[in-house]
């Protein structure tokens, strides 16, 4: 890929795309917001493999496994085809709107924008569990709100497909985190203790956020070896919520960010209908 | 939750008559403690009362055990290699046995044989998994009980009984008879990782799906009742009422012979001498037990010198046992946190008592359960905070 006018390059080399503007230059790829011929608004994500191979290995991988995934709420991926040059690209459908975190921005979700946001985004949780994925980067970083109000997760791009080989290798004393979200099992990479539950912790601990606008780890932490002992010595503070499912959201929150897996919901599914009874009894 | 009664020495006939009294009740056999005929002529006779159920512990805890009454029977095998014995034909035979020990005694549940796990490892596990794959081959015709014995270290730390629950969740049995070792052979049990690590394996058993019996328990086991357990078993002598691992080694039963009366109150036991000094300084009536108890445990309490009552050892097991049948009937409530408030209560209520009979000097020695009071409230925070949440929402399905 050229340096020097990367949009000239990807006008000729995508010639089905138009509109192409630039979303974000990371170290390991570029990501652009284009409209597609026959699609409509979609992201064109283009990695460079020579930057860092196991980063590409990683990103087909997670391009491969998404892909089994045809299901609401995840969004859907263009075609995985052999690099361009020296590159590798993934086009997906592009959602408008803010992240979660710009969200969080603004205050604390409302009621109704909490039960929105809590069945939505378990919802993709409960499609990604049925295909053996597990996410492993919930946070509302990785959650678009969009112009409609509904909650879309996004960037599967360390997540892993359970029957798979895991991509970080055992050895590593710490596997792919994010401080804070991640559960114990997860940030000390014990791969074969790391399922739907992990996602079920960060997606409890990503609830807590949104409901209260505080982390219940991170906040007034010094740093993150700070947060990684909350995570594994404190509790998550019981939820105060203006309605009435407030004790039955604290209860389902406790469960889902125990320390301990097994004291978590055994299956996304399991969450799901518990959140679905705290709706229905509301 | 029930009281199941823990067969051990000169328990047959009390086993029946509470049987009887209670118009229901199960009987957990000993292999150590009866023949093959006691065991045949026992079950005939509790399966013909009312609602009387009977079970038989294979007490395979320790396959090196050399306890007479263990091995006289025809299932015990004569011979043991810990390397072969699981993945081969002595495997099979021991199975084959067991079954049809099951049917010959018309058990209602088939408990299957299970070595101590001094620690939870894939070595244990497989052995777990050999065993109950055999059992499910050989078709026992009822529900299949595994076996799970833990030492004391194994219970106490926390990784151990979250890989035993992992493993649970992929090979699961009908029930679980949970039989934990009491650290450092105490009676009452003050380490609060014990204690609320036995409840917490007992509730991840239930929430796994499975019926739960903890065996071997005394009445500080009543807090089972918050991890919904199905059953605890007690029985008469302490052995019964604890799982010391050395009794099925081939050693002389010790009788102690000192008569110990159980305040249900206090949670804790007395010897007839210090029911005396309490009498003397004025609060024997806090240890009485409640209205309708055994006559010859209030007979202590109607005036005279207790001692002088000559309370007989088979009276004081029989209100050990009517005492903690009303306690597990009365520990298990509507909810998860009414149970829990229960318990709280029941401990409350016990270091009132404690503290105003040992302000007078008196004390229930090894058996008073004043170290233990923080135990167990510490476990019942424990379990609130782990799984109170999920035990809040299944409990009426449980």
């Amino acid at each position: 890929m050229p340096d020097h006018n990367p949009l000239s390059w990807i006008s000729s080399s995508f010639p089905e795309l138009s509109n192409i503007q630039t979303l974000g230059v990371g170290g390991q790829k570029l990501v652009y917001s284009a409209e597609h011929a026959s699609e409509g608004d979609v992201v064109l994500k283009i990695i460079h493999p020579s930057q860092d191979p196991e980063a590409v290995r990683r990103e087909i991988l997670a391009v491969q496994q998404i892909a089994t995934i045809r299901v609401p709420r995840i969004l859907a991926v263009g075609r995985v085809d052999t690099p361009i040059g020296s590159c590798i690209w993934i086009r997906e459908q592009r959602i408008i709107g803010v992240t979660l975190r710009e969200r969080l921005q603004r205050g604390p979700l409302s009621i109704d924008e909490l039960f929105r946001f809590g069945a939505q985004v378990l919802e993709a949780l409960a499609d990604a569990e049925k295909a053996n994925i597990v996410h492993r980067d919930v946070k509302p970083e990785n959650i678009m709100v969009d112009t409609n109000g509904d909650h879309w997760l996004l960037d599967f791009g360390i997540s892993r497909h359970l029957s798979m080989t895991p991509i970080t290798p055992a050895a590593h004393a710490f596997g792919k985190f994010t401080p804070g979200y991640a559960p114990p099992e997860q940030f000390r990479n014990i791969q074969n203790e790391i399922d739907a539950r992990a996602d079920l912790f960060a997606y409890g601990v990503t609830f807590y956020e949104s409901a209260t606008g505080r982390h219940p780890f991170q906040y007034g932490a010094p740093n993150q070896l700070e947060v990684l002992r909350r995570v594994e010595n404190d509790i998550v503070p019981q939820l105060s919520l203006p309605c009435s499912a407030s004790s039955s959201l604290t209860d389902l929150v406790s469960a889902l960010t125990q320390r301990r897996r097994d004291h978590r919901p055994s299956t996304v599914a399991a969450a799901r209908l518990w959140f679905q009874d705290i709706v229905a009894a509301k | 939750m029930e009281l199941y009664l823990q067969l051990g020495y000169g328990m047959m006939s009390l086993s029946r008559a509470l049987i009887r009294e209670w118009g229901s009740g199960t009987v957990i056999l000993s292999p150590r403690d009866l023949d093959g005929a006691q065991l045949e002529s026992m079950s005939t006779s509790v399966n013909r009362l009312p609602s009387g159920r009977v079970m038989v512990d294979p007490q395979f805890y320790l396959p090196h055990a050399d306890h007479a009454g263990l091995v006289s029977h025809d299932f015990w095998p004569k011979s043991y290699s810990t390397g072969s014995f699981f993945a081969g034909p002595a495997l099979v035979k021991l199975v084959s046995d067991l079954r049809e020990l099951n049917i010959t005694l018309g058990t209602s549940v088939a408990i299957l044989p299970g070595l101590l796990a001094q620690k939870v490892n894939s070595d244990w596990l497989a052995t777990q998994d050999a065993i109950l794959e055999e059992a499910r081959a050989a078709g026992f015709g009822r529900p299949l009980c595994q076996t799970i014995a833990l030492s004391a270290e194994a219970c106490r730390v926390e990784a151990q009984v979250s890989i035993l629950l992992e493993h649970v969740e992929r090979a699961k049995a009908d029930a679980y008879y949970l039989i934990c070792e009491h650290p450092n052979g105490r009676y009452l049990v003050d380490d609060p990782s014990w204690v609320a690590n036995v409840i917490d394996i007992a509730a991840g058993l239930r929430l796994s799906g499975g019926q739960v019996i903890v065996g071997y328990c005394n009445h500080q086991m009543l807090i089972a009742a918050t991890a919904k357990a199905n059953a605890i078993a007690s029985g008469t002598w302490l052995n019964v009422r604890s799982f010391p691992p050395e009794k099925f080694q081939n050693q002389d039963d010790t009788k102690r012979k000192a008569v110990w009366y159980y305040s249900p109150a206090s949670l804790s036991e007395y010897k007839l001498a210090f029911l005396d000094i309490a009498r003397s300084v004025g609060v024997l009536n806090l240890l009485a037990p409640p209205l309708g108890a055994e006559p010859a445990a209030a007979a202590l309490f109607a005036g005279g010198q207790p001692s002088a009552i000559d309370l007989s050892e088979p009276e004081a097991f029989r209100h050990y046992l009517t005492s903690l049948k009303r306690q597990v009937d009365d520990s298990v409530k509507d909810t998860f946190d009414a149970t829990v408030s229960t318990h709280a209560a029941l401990l409350d209520e016990a270091e009132a008592v404690l503290t105003a009979v040992r302000a007078q000097g008196i004390r229930g020695q090894l058996r008073d359960f004043w170290d233990a009071l923080a135990s167990n409230r510490a476990a019942l925070a424990a379990i609130t905070a782990t799984r109170g949440a999920i035990l809040r929402r299944e409990w009426n399905r449980l």
